[in-house]
């Protein structure tokens, strides 16, 4: 009893940092799933025109953001821009988690897209053409909208891989939820287990909803294949 | 003619670490192998408790799976390096390395365990009954039809996570590991220039990426299914 009473305490006082870290997570993980939106989709679309040059370009681009851990390219980001002496490349800690995790995540959502494109039947761009629709009218009006239905579900998942990199950021000093219980620890370090513990269920509370939704989604709108990890 | 370079990238203070680096990939390598076939054994293990009928065993075994799913692999490290040691009455039975195994493992394993489920679904029903019918036990059954069918099946979606577990070991060089990404940071540490250690890492992790795009480029002829892509 006197320990539960214990715990209750420790919830209590930590609470307000705790919220201030999820606050700072998702703060950071809706920023960078809209920019790296923005980015994965221009590529995506980019990647499916055919033109040799920019695929070239592009697939190296997803092939030096796939094949380095998310941790060596936040180090990048965070040391050696700012080292190379230009101003504008020099972020502070915010900013390049923020410019870091955006590079990462239209890693994968250009795939997405550019898969959703894909699997969107030929039958529908030859006959948008056939009635006299230019290329591009075709793509803005016929293929892009039915992709982008493709796109709900593992859409999902990537919001939820964007919200477990968020924790990576704790490194270099961002204040979000494992940071705040990291600061938290060296408080109370005798309860290291109970507040990592409480944190892996604020992460759980956070991302379950969205990985029941893209189940969800992927039965509504139907799926172009599932995202690892 | 390359001085200029000199400024940006400095290949001899690189010439001088290029043996920590080397025993960094080795070491990096070792550990994804070691937890690539821990997590396949434990993983199969997953995907067969998880098509149980019975309640007492798939609940259990989902909760699991959804817990690693929805939580930060760090948090996972975290609770491993930190927990293990108050949970063994014996203390520090494990060290650094032994407990970034352990904990990669429960990481992938769920991952793993998904993805071969999806591939004893993707075997076709009349396979298991055939066997069934020529007098196969249900193991035999189990090991020598389903499974071959089913791992060949999903060896797409195997490789790519198999490619996200190399990367996820550099998260142990934050419990004091000695891997790539540790090297980069003994580097770092003792150097003090940040691009040259940095980006060197960087280019160690693409050599292994790119050696797994040509094995799985191998693996995929041998198995005559569709290359993997770089997902």
């Amino acid at each position: 009893m006197e320990s539960i009473i214990d715990k209750i305490n420790i919830v209590q006082s930590l609470w307000p940092f705790l919220l201030k870290g999820l606050w700072m997570t998702f703060q950071i993980s809706i920023l960078a799933i809209l920019f790296g939106s923005i980015i994965g989709f221009c590529l995506g679309v980019a990647k499916t025109l055919g033109h040799y040059i920019p695929t070239k370009l592009i697939n190296g681009y997803l092939h030096l953001l796939r094949g380095s851990p998310y941790l060596v390219q936040l180090y990048i980001i965070f040391f050696v821009l700012p080292s190379l002496g230009i101003p504008w490349l020099s972020f502070d800690g915010y900013t390049a988690a923020i410019v870091s995790l955006s590079l990462y995540t239209s890693s994968y959502v250009t795939e997405i897209v550019a898969s959703a494109i894909v699997a969107v039947p030929n039958g529908q761009s030859e006959a948008a053409r056939s009635v006299g629709m230019t290329r591009y009218q075709t793509y803005k009006n016929v293929v892009v909208p039915q992709a982008l239905k493709l796109t709900i579900p593992p859409m999902a998942s990537v919001y939820v891989i964007v919200i477990k990199s968020t924790a990576v950021l704790s490194v270099i000093g961002i204040a979000e939820l494992t940071r705040q219980g990291e600061v938290a620890i060296l408080r109370m370090p005798g309860d290291i287990m109970f507040i990592y513990c409480l944190i892996a269920l604020f992460y759980f509370f956070y991302c379950y909803p969205v990985l029941r939704f893209s189940k969800w989604a992927e039965g509504r709108f139907g799926s172009v294949g599932d995202v690892d990890h | 003619m390359m001085d200029w370079l000199q400024f940006y990238f400095n290949f001899r203070i690189v010439g001088n670490y290029i043996d920590v680096f080397i025993a960094g990939i080795g070491q990096t390598l070792w550990i994804s192998i070691l937890c690539l076939i821990l997590s396949l054994i434990f993983g199969t293990m997953l995907a067969l408790a998880r098509m149980s009928k019975n309640p007492l065993i798939w609940r259990p075994v989902a909760g699991y799976i959804q817990f690693i799913r929805s939580t930060p692999l760090l948090i996972q490290i975290y609770l491993v390096y930190y927990g293990l040691p108050s949970i063994l009455p014996i203390g520090n039975l494990l060290d650094e390395t032994q407990t970034g195994i352990l904990a990669l493992t429960i990481h992938t394993s769920p991952y793993f365990g998904e993805i071969i489920r999806a591939g004893i679904g993707s075997v076709n029903r009349g396979q298991v009954e055939g066997a069934l019918s020529v007098g196969m036990t249900q193991r035999q059954t189990l090991f020598n039809v389903t499974l071959p069918q089913a791992i060949a099946n999903v060896m797409p979606p195997l490789l790519g996570q198999t490619a996200v577990l190399i990367k996820d070991t550099s998260l142990l060089s934050i419990i004091a590991v000695f891997e790539l990404m540790g090297a980069g940071l003994q580097m770092f540490s003792e150097t003090v220039i940040a691009t040259e250690s940095y980006v060197t890492t960087a280019v160690c992790y693409l050599l292994i990426y790119a050696m797994m795009l040509v094995i799985s480029g191998m693996l995929q002829n041998k198995l005559g299914g569709k290359a993997w892509q770089s997902n």
